[in-house]
Protein backbone atom coordinates (compact mmCIF):
# COMPACT_ATOMS: atom_id res chain seq x y z
CA UNK A 1 0.00 0.00 0.00
CA UNK A 2 2.85 2.72 1.01
CA UNK A 3 4.46 1.35 -2.24
CA UNK A 4 1.73 2.08 -4.57
CA UNK A 5 1.13 5.64 -2.32
CA UNK A 6 4.68 6.65 -3.17
CA UNK A 7 4.52 5.07 -6.42
CA UNK A 8 1.40 7.18 -7.28
CA UNK A 9 2.90 10.57 -5.75
CA UNK A 10 5.88 10.56 -7.80
CA UNK A 11 3.30 9.29 -11.11
CA UNK A 12 1.29 12.74 -9.52
CA UNK A 13 4.55 14.80 -9.74
CA UNK A 14 5.99 13.86 -12.68
CA UNK A 15 2.79 13.89 -14.61
CA UNK A 16 1.92 17.47 -13.30
CA UNK A 17 5.60 19.25 -14.52
CA UNK A 18 6.46 17.30 -17.92
CA UNK A 19 2.93 17.06 -19.45
CA UNK A 20 2.47 19.76 -22.50
CA UNK A 21 -1.05 21.36 -21.49
CA UNK A 22 -2.02 20.26 -25.38
CA UNK A 23 -1.67 17.04 -24.17
CA UNK A 24 -3.53 17.51 -20.79
CA UNK A 25 -6.35 19.22 -22.56
CA UNK A 26 -6.75 15.75 -24.69
CA UNK A 27 -6.83 13.42 -21.92
CA UNK A 28 -10.29 14.60 -21.53
CA UNK A 29 -11.21 10.37 -22.58
CA UNK A 30 -9.83 9.50 -19.70
CA UNK A 31 -12.73 10.56 -17.61
CA UNK A 32 -14.78 9.64 -20.24
CA UNK A 33 -13.50 6.21 -20.12
CA UNK A 34 -13.76 6.21 -16.34
CA UNK A 35 -17.42 7.17 -16.51
CA UNK A 36 -18.09 4.60 -19.07
CA UNK A 37 -16.36 1.39 -17.87
CA UNK A 38 -15.99 2.39 -14.23
CA UNK A 39 -18.55 0.62 -13.08
CA UNK A 40 -18.21 -2.65 -14.63
CA UNK A 41 -14.66 -2.72 -13.63
CA UNK A 42 -15.36 -1.79 -10.32
CA UNK A 43 -17.84 -4.68 -9.96
CA UNK A 44 -15.02 -7.10 -11.78
CA UNK A 45 -12.83 -6.31 -9.45
CA UNK A 46 -14.62 -6.65 -6.05
CA UNK A 47 -15.22 -10.17 -7.57
CA UNK A 48 -12.08 -10.89 -7.62
CA UNK A 49 -10.34 -8.91 -5.00
CA UNK A 50 -13.49 -9.33 -2.13
CA UNK A 51 -11.74 -6.51 -0.27
CA UNK A 52 -12.92 -3.09 -1.15
CA UNK A 53 -9.50 -1.33 -0.23
CA UNK A 54 -7.99 -3.38 -2.74
CA UNK A 55 -10.35 -2.91 -5.23
CA UNK A 56 -9.75 1.27 -5.10
CA UNK A 57 -5.78 0.43 -5.24
CA UNK A 58 -6.35 -1.85 -8.57
CA UNK A 59 -8.58 0.63 -9.99
CA UNK A 60 -6.66 3.67 -9.72
CA UNK A 61 -3.55 1.79 -10.77
CA UNK A 62 -5.58 1.07 -14.05
CA UNK A 63 -5.73 4.52 -14.60
CA UNK A 64 -2.77 5.40 -13.96
CA UNK A 65 -1.55 2.69 -16.57
CA UNK A 66 -3.74 4.30 -18.73
CA UNK A 67 -2.76 7.79 -18.84
CA UNK A 68 0.47 7.04 -18.60
CA UNK A 69 -0.14 4.35 -22.05
CA UNK A 70 2.56 5.25 -24.77
CA UNK A 71 3.13 9.07 -22.95
CA UNK A 72 -0.60 9.69 -22.90
CA UNK A 73 -1.41 8.44 -26.20
CA UNK A 74 -4.72 6.74 -26.25
CA UNK A 75 -5.07 3.29 -26.72
CA UNK A 76 -6.75 1.82 -30.30
CA UNK A 77 -9.14 -0.13 -28.16
CA UNK A 78 -9.89 1.61 -24.37
CA UNK A 79 -12.19 -1.20 -23.13
CA UNK A 80 -9.75 -4.12 -23.73
CA UNK A 81 -7.20 -2.31 -22.52
CA UNK A 82 -8.89 -1.44 -19.35
CA UNK A 83 -9.93 -4.69 -18.79
CA UNK A 84 -7.15 -6.52 -19.11
CA UNK A 85 -4.69 -4.15 -17.41
CA UNK A 86 -7.41 -4.45 -14.60
CA UNK A 87 -7.18 -8.24 -14.67
CA UNK A 88 -3.55 -8.36 -14.46
CA UNK A 89 -3.33 -5.96 -11.41
CA UNK A 90 -6.28 -7.83 -9.56
CA UNK A 91 -4.69 -10.98 -10.25
CA UNK A 92 -0.82 -9.91 -9.07
CA UNK A 93 -2.67 -8.89 -5.89
CA UNK A 94 -4.66 -11.63 -5.60
CA UNK A 95 -0.93 -13.97 -6.00
CA UNK A 96 0.51 -11.14 -3.21
CA UNK A 97 -2.11 -12.10 -0.88
CA UNK A 98 -1.76 -15.71 -1.20
CA UNK A 99 1.90 -15.87 -1.07
CA UNK A 100 2.03 -13.43 2.44
CA UNK A 101 -0.53 -15.66 3.78
CA UNK A 102 1.78 -19.23 2.88
CA UNK A 103 4.13 -17.25 4.81
CA UNK A 104 1.88 -17.03 7.96
CA UNK A 105 2.30 -20.50 10.11
CA UNK A 106 -0.50 -22.81 9.89
CA UNK A 107 -1.86 -22.07 13.21
CA UNK A 108 -2.79 -18.17 11.96
CA UNK A 109 -4.65 -19.28 9.25
CA UNK A 110 -8.04 -20.33 8.42
CA UNK A 111 -6.84 -23.91 8.76
CA UNK A 112 -8.02 -24.66 5.05
CA UNK A 113 -6.68 -28.50 5.63
CA UNK A 114 -9.60 -29.35 7.65
CA UNK A 115 -12.29 -30.36 5.77
CA UNK A 116 -16.00 -30.87 6.52
CA UNK A 117 -19.30 -30.94 4.74
CA UNK A 118 -20.23 -27.82 6.35
CA UNK A 119 -17.64 -26.21 4.95
CA UNK A 120 -17.02 -27.65 1.88
CA UNK A 121 -20.45 -25.72 1.45
CA UNK A 122 -19.56 -22.59 3.33
CA UNK A 123 -19.47 -19.31 1.17
CA UNK A 124 -16.55 -17.49 2.27
CA UNK A 125 -14.16 -20.96 2.02
CA UNK A 126 -15.35 -21.73 -1.14
CA UNK A 127 -14.96 -18.09 -2.91
CA UNK A 128 -11.41 -18.05 -0.92
CA UNK A 129 -10.15 -21.27 -2.65
CA UNK A 130 -11.59 -20.39 -6.11
CA UNK A 131 -9.53 -17.19 -5.93
CA UNK A 132 -6.42 -18.90 -4.94
CA UNK A 133 -7.12 -21.30 -7.71
CA UNK A 134 -7.84 -18.77 -10.69
CA UNK A 135 -4.04 -17.15 -9.35
CA UNK A 136 -2.75 -19.84 -10.51
CA UNK A 137 -4.27 -20.07 -13.77
CA UNK A 138 -3.01 -19.93 -17.16
CA UNK A 139 -2.93 -16.38 -18.44
CA UNK A 140 -5.12 -17.01 -21.38
CA UNK A 141 -7.63 -19.34 -19.44
CA UNK A 142 -7.46 -16.73 -16.50
CA UNK A 143 -8.69 -13.75 -18.57
CA UNK A 144 -11.63 -15.73 -20.17
CA UNK A 145 -13.09 -16.89 -16.57
CA UNK A 146 -12.82 -13.63 -15.16
CA UNK A 147 -14.13 -11.78 -17.94
CA UNK A 148 -17.03 -14.24 -18.84
CA UNK A 149 -17.82 -14.96 -15.06
CA UNK A 150 -16.59 -12.12 -13.13
CA UNK A 151 -17.18 -9.25 -15.88
CA UNK A 152 -20.21 -10.45 -17.11
CA UNK A 153 -19.29 -9.94 -20.83
CA UNK A 154 -20.44 -11.53 -23.60
CA UNK A 155 -17.91 -14.30 -25.62
CA UNK A 156 -18.36 -11.93 -28.32
CA UNK A 157 -17.05 -8.68 -26.44
CA UNK A 158 -14.52 -11.22 -24.65
CA UNK A 159 -13.01 -12.29 -27.74
CA UNK A 160 -12.66 -8.60 -29.44
CA UNK A 161 -10.89 -7.81 -25.77
CA UNK A 162 -8.51 -10.77 -26.12
CA UNK A 163 -7.86 -10.84 -29.66
CA UNK A 164 -9.30 -14.55 -30.21
CA UNK A 165 -12.76 -16.00 -31.46
CA UNK A 166 -15.78 -16.49 -29.47
CA UNK A 167 -15.38 -20.30 -30.26
CA UNK A 168 -11.97 -20.14 -29.08
CA UNK A 169 -13.25 -18.11 -25.67
CA UNK A 170 -15.72 -20.69 -24.57
CA UNK A 171 -13.13 -23.60 -25.37
CA UNK A 172 -10.87 -21.53 -22.72
CA UNK A 173 -13.69 -21.21 -20.35
CA UNK A 174 -14.73 -24.89 -20.43
CA UNK A 175 -10.97 -25.53 -19.56
CA UNK A 176 -10.38 -23.44 -17.31
CA UNK A 177 -13.39 -24.70 -15.29
CA UNK A 178 -12.45 -28.38 -15.76
CA UNK A 179 -8.95 -27.18 -14.40
CA UNK A 180 -10.34 -25.15 -11.15
CA UNK A 181 -12.83 -28.31 -10.25
CA UNK A 182 -9.76 -30.19 -10.27
CA UNK A 183 -7.88 -27.97 -8.25
CA UNK A 184 -10.54 -27.33 -6.12
CA UNK A 185 -10.87 -30.95 -4.86
CA UNK A 186 -7.46 -31.21 -4.29
CA UNK A 187 -7.14 -28.20 -2.10
CA UNK A 188 -9.95 -30.26 -0.04
CA UNK B 1 -25.61 -10.89 -55.40
CA UNK B 2 -26.13 -9.59 -51.59
CA UNK B 3 -29.56 -11.43 -51.33
CA UNK B 4 -27.91 -14.67 -52.18
CA UNK B 5 -25.52 -14.00 -49.25
CA UNK B 6 -28.10 -12.93 -46.71
CA UNK B 7 -29.85 -16.00 -47.83
CA UNK B 8 -27.10 -18.32 -47.40
CA UNK B 9 -26.36 -17.11 -43.68
CA UNK B 10 -30.00 -17.72 -42.80
CA UNK B 11 -29.61 -21.74 -43.98
CA UNK B 12 -26.55 -21.49 -42.21
CA UNK B 13 -27.59 -20.25 -38.89
CA UNK B 14 -30.28 -23.03 -38.93
CA UNK B 15 -28.41 -25.51 -39.30
CA UNK B 16 -26.17 -24.22 -36.32
CA UNK B 17 -28.91 -23.61 -34.47
CA UNK B 18 -30.28 -27.19 -35.10
CA UNK B 19 -27.13 -28.57 -34.64
CA UNK B 20 -26.66 -27.19 -31.62
CA UNK B 21 -29.89 -27.88 -30.07
CA UNK B 22 -29.82 -32.04 -31.59
CA UNK B 23 -26.32 -31.99 -29.87
CA UNK B 24 -27.52 -30.66 -26.99
CA UNK B 25 -30.04 -33.21 -26.46
CA UNK B 26 -28.08 -36.56 -26.91
CA UNK B 27 -24.76 -35.12 -25.55
CA UNK B 28 -25.47 -32.43 -23.59
CA UNK B 29 -25.32 -32.32 -19.65
CA UNK B 30 -29.35 -33.13 -19.32
CA UNK B 31 -28.98 -35.96 -21.68
CA UNK B 32 -30.37 -39.20 -19.93
CA UNK B 33 -27.38 -41.75 -21.03
CA UNK B 34 -25.24 -39.57 -19.55
CA UNK B 35 -27.29 -39.10 -16.50
CA UNK B 36 -27.97 -42.77 -15.70
CA UNK B 37 -24.05 -43.28 -16.77
CA UNK B 38 -23.40 -40.56 -13.51
CA UNK B 39 -26.09 -42.44 -11.37
CA UNK B 40 -23.50 -45.11 -11.30
CA UNK B 41 -19.93 -44.51 -11.94
CA UNK B 42 -18.64 -42.47 -8.93
CA UNK B 43 -15.73 -41.09 -10.73
CA UNK B 44 -18.03 -39.22 -12.79
CA UNK B 45 -20.14 -37.87 -9.80
CA UNK B 46 -17.16 -36.69 -7.97
CA UNK B 47 -16.14 -34.37 -11.33
CA UNK B 48 -19.58 -33.08 -11.28
CA UNK B 49 -19.29 -32.41 -7.64
CA UNK B 50 -16.26 -30.61 -8.44
CA UNK B 51 -17.46 -28.41 -11.46
CA UNK B 52 -21.15 -28.07 -9.35
CA UNK B 53 -18.89 -26.52 -6.62
CA UNK B 54 -16.63 -24.28 -9.02
CA UNK B 55 -20.13 -22.67 -10.08
CA UNK B 56 -21.63 -22.52 -6.58
CA UNK B 57 -18.00 -20.67 -5.77
CA UNK B 58 -18.93 -18.26 -8.78
CA UNK B 59 -22.27 -17.61 -8.06
CA UNK B 60 -21.18 -16.79 -4.69
CA UNK B 61 -18.81 -14.02 -5.60
CA UNK B 62 -21.22 -12.98 -7.91
CA UNK B 63 -23.98 -12.06 -5.45
CA UNK B 64 -21.80 -10.80 -2.67
CA UNK B 65 -22.70 -7.11 -2.54
CA UNK B 66 -19.84 -3.97 -2.01
CA UNK B 67 -20.75 -1.14 -0.26
CA UNK B 68 -22.82 0.93 -1.89
CA UNK B 69 -20.14 4.64 -2.27
CA UNK B 70 -17.52 1.80 -3.28
CA UNK B 71 -17.25 3.46 -7.22
CA UNK B 72 -17.37 6.70 -5.71
CA UNK B 73 -13.88 5.92 -3.75
CA UNK B 74 -12.40 4.41 -6.29
CA UNK B 75 -13.12 7.02 -8.78
CA UNK B 76 -12.08 10.04 -6.51
CA UNK B 77 -9.02 8.11 -5.40
CA UNK B 78 -8.02 7.11 -9.24
CA UNK B 79 -9.15 10.86 -9.94
CA UNK B 80 -6.67 12.15 -7.50
CA UNK B 81 -3.52 10.90 -9.33
CA UNK B 82 -4.58 12.35 -12.32
CA UNK B 83 -3.13 16.00 -14.02
CA UNK B 84 -4.13 18.81 -12.03
CA UNK B 85 -6.09 20.11 -14.62
CA UNK B 86 -8.21 17.06 -14.98
CA UNK B 87 -8.70 16.93 -11.28
CA UNK B 88 -10.62 20.20 -11.81
CA UNK B 89 -12.99 19.22 -14.59
CA UNK B 90 -17.04 19.04 -14.26
CA UNK B 91 -16.46 15.59 -15.15
CA UNK B 92 -14.09 14.31 -12.70
CA UNK B 93 -16.34 16.32 -9.90
CA UNK B 94 -18.95 14.28 -10.92
CA UNK B 95 -17.25 11.07 -11.10
CA UNK B 96 -16.43 11.69 -6.92
CA UNK B 97 -20.17 11.60 -6.53
CA UNK B 98 -21.19 9.13 -8.90
CA UNK B 99 -23.33 5.82 -7.43
CA UNK B 100 -23.95 2.54 -8.76
CA UNK B 101 -26.82 2.44 -11.26
CA UNK B 102 -28.38 -0.70 -12.58
CA UNK B 103 -28.15 -1.40 -16.00
CA UNK B 104 -30.54 -0.49 -18.40
CA UNK B 105 -32.43 -3.97 -18.72
CA UNK B 106 -32.15 -4.54 -15.34
CA UNK B 107 -34.26 -1.30 -15.08
CA UNK B 108 -36.48 -2.42 -17.48
CA UNK B 109 -36.77 -5.79 -16.54
CA UNK B 110 -39.54 -4.57 -13.92
CA UNK B 111 -41.88 -3.14 -16.21
CA UNK B 112 -42.08 -5.70 -18.23
CA UNK B 113 -45.04 -7.56 -17.40
CA UNK B 114 -46.93 -3.67 -17.19
CA UNK B 115 -45.77 -2.87 -21.17
CA UNK B 116 -47.18 -6.40 -21.57
CA UNK B 117 -49.97 -6.03 -20.35
CA UNK B 118 -50.65 -2.25 -21.62
CA UNK B 119 -50.10 -3.61 -25.27
CA UNK B 120 -52.43 -6.58 -24.90
CA UNK B 121 -55.08 -3.94 -23.78
CA UNK B 122 -54.69 -1.68 -26.34
CA UNK B 123 -54.53 -4.05 -28.98
CA UNK B 124 -57.89 -6.00 -27.41
CA UNK B 125 -59.32 -1.95 -27.78
CA UNK B 126 -58.00 -1.83 -31.44
CA UNK B 127 -60.00 -5.03 -32.35
CA UNK B 128 -63.12 -4.06 -29.77
CA UNK B 129 -62.92 -0.30 -31.54
CA UNK B 130 -62.54 -2.41 -35.01
CA UNK B 131 -65.47 -4.47 -34.74
CA UNK B 132 -67.74 -2.98 -33.43
CA UNK B 133 -67.63 0.31 -35.88
CA UNK B 134 -67.69 -2.17 -38.72
CA UNK B 135 -71.08 -3.92 -37.28
CA UNK B 136 -72.57 -0.64 -36.61
CA UNK B 137 -71.71 0.27 -40.49
CA UNK B 138 -72.61 -3.19 -41.39
CA UNK B 139 -76.05 -2.85 -39.21
CA UNK B 140 -77.03 0.37 -40.65
CA UNK B 141 -76.56 -0.56 -44.12
CA UNK B 142 -78.62 -3.44 -44.10
CA UNK B 143 -81.33 -2.04 -41.83
CA UNK B 144 -81.60 0.88 -44.82
CA UNK B 145 -82.17 -1.93 -47.38
CA UNK B 146 -84.56 -3.71 -45.73
CA UNK B 147 -87.13 -0.61 -44.99
CA UNK B 148 -85.98 0.00 -48.65
CA UNK B 149 -87.40 -3.12 -49.94
CA UNK B 150 -90.34 -2.95 -47.76
CA UNK B 151 -91.24 0.87 -48.91
CA UNK B 152 -90.61 -0.30 -52.73
CA UNK B 153 -92.76 -3.24 -52.09
CA UNK B 154 -96.01 -1.41 -50.15
CA UNK B 155 -95.81 1.88 -52.40
CA UNK B 156 -93.87 1.31 -55.19
CA UNK B 157 -89.93 1.63 -56.59
CA UNK B 158 -90.67 5.44 -58.13
CA UNK B 159 -91.73 6.65 -54.68
CA UNK B 160 -89.43 4.92 -52.41
CA UNK B 161 -86.63 6.38 -54.84
CA UNK B 162 -88.04 9.61 -54.13
CA UNK B 163 -88.25 9.43 -50.08
CA UNK B 164 -85.01 7.50 -50.09
CA UNK B 165 -82.91 9.44 -52.88
CA UNK B 166 -79.73 8.00 -53.43
CA UNK B 167 -77.42 10.12 -51.22
CA UNK B 168 -79.01 8.78 -48.07
CA UNK B 169 -77.45 5.08 -48.29
CA UNK B 170 -74.57 4.68 -47.25
CA UNK B 171 -71.85 4.32 -50.01
CA UNK B 172 -70.97 0.82 -50.14
CA UNK B 173 -74.46 -0.06 -50.48
CA UNK B 174 -75.00 2.15 -54.00
CA UNK B 175 -75.13 -0.06 -57.06
CA UNK B 176 -73.33 1.18 -59.17
CA UNK B 177 -75.13 -0.22 -62.32
CA UNK B 178 -77.97 2.74 -61.55
CA UNK B 179 -75.38 5.44 -62.30
CA UNK B 180 -75.09 3.49 -65.80
CA UNK B 181 -79.12 3.91 -66.39
CA UNK B 182 -78.45 7.21 -66.11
Amino acid sequence: MTLMFSRAISYRSVWDFTAPDSIVESQRWILSTMQKYGQELVTMLWRILGNEQDVCDAYQDTFLQLAHHEGGLKPRNVKAYVFRVANNIAVSMLRRRVAERNKLPMSVTTGKAISSPVKELDSKYLQEILRDCIAQLPEHLRNVITLRDLAELSYAQIGRILGISSATARVYRCKAVQLLAVWMGREE
Amino acid sequence: MKMTKIKTDNKCRQIRTWLYANLNRHFGPEANWLNNHIMHCPRCQRRLISCSKVNLAISFMKSQPHNLDLLMRANAQAVAVLKHSLRHEPKAQELKRKLPEPRFTENCGKYGHSVANLAACILIMLLMKMGVFSSMDNFQSQGQKVIRQYYSRQIGKDLTDEIFPEETMPSHSINPRRFTNI
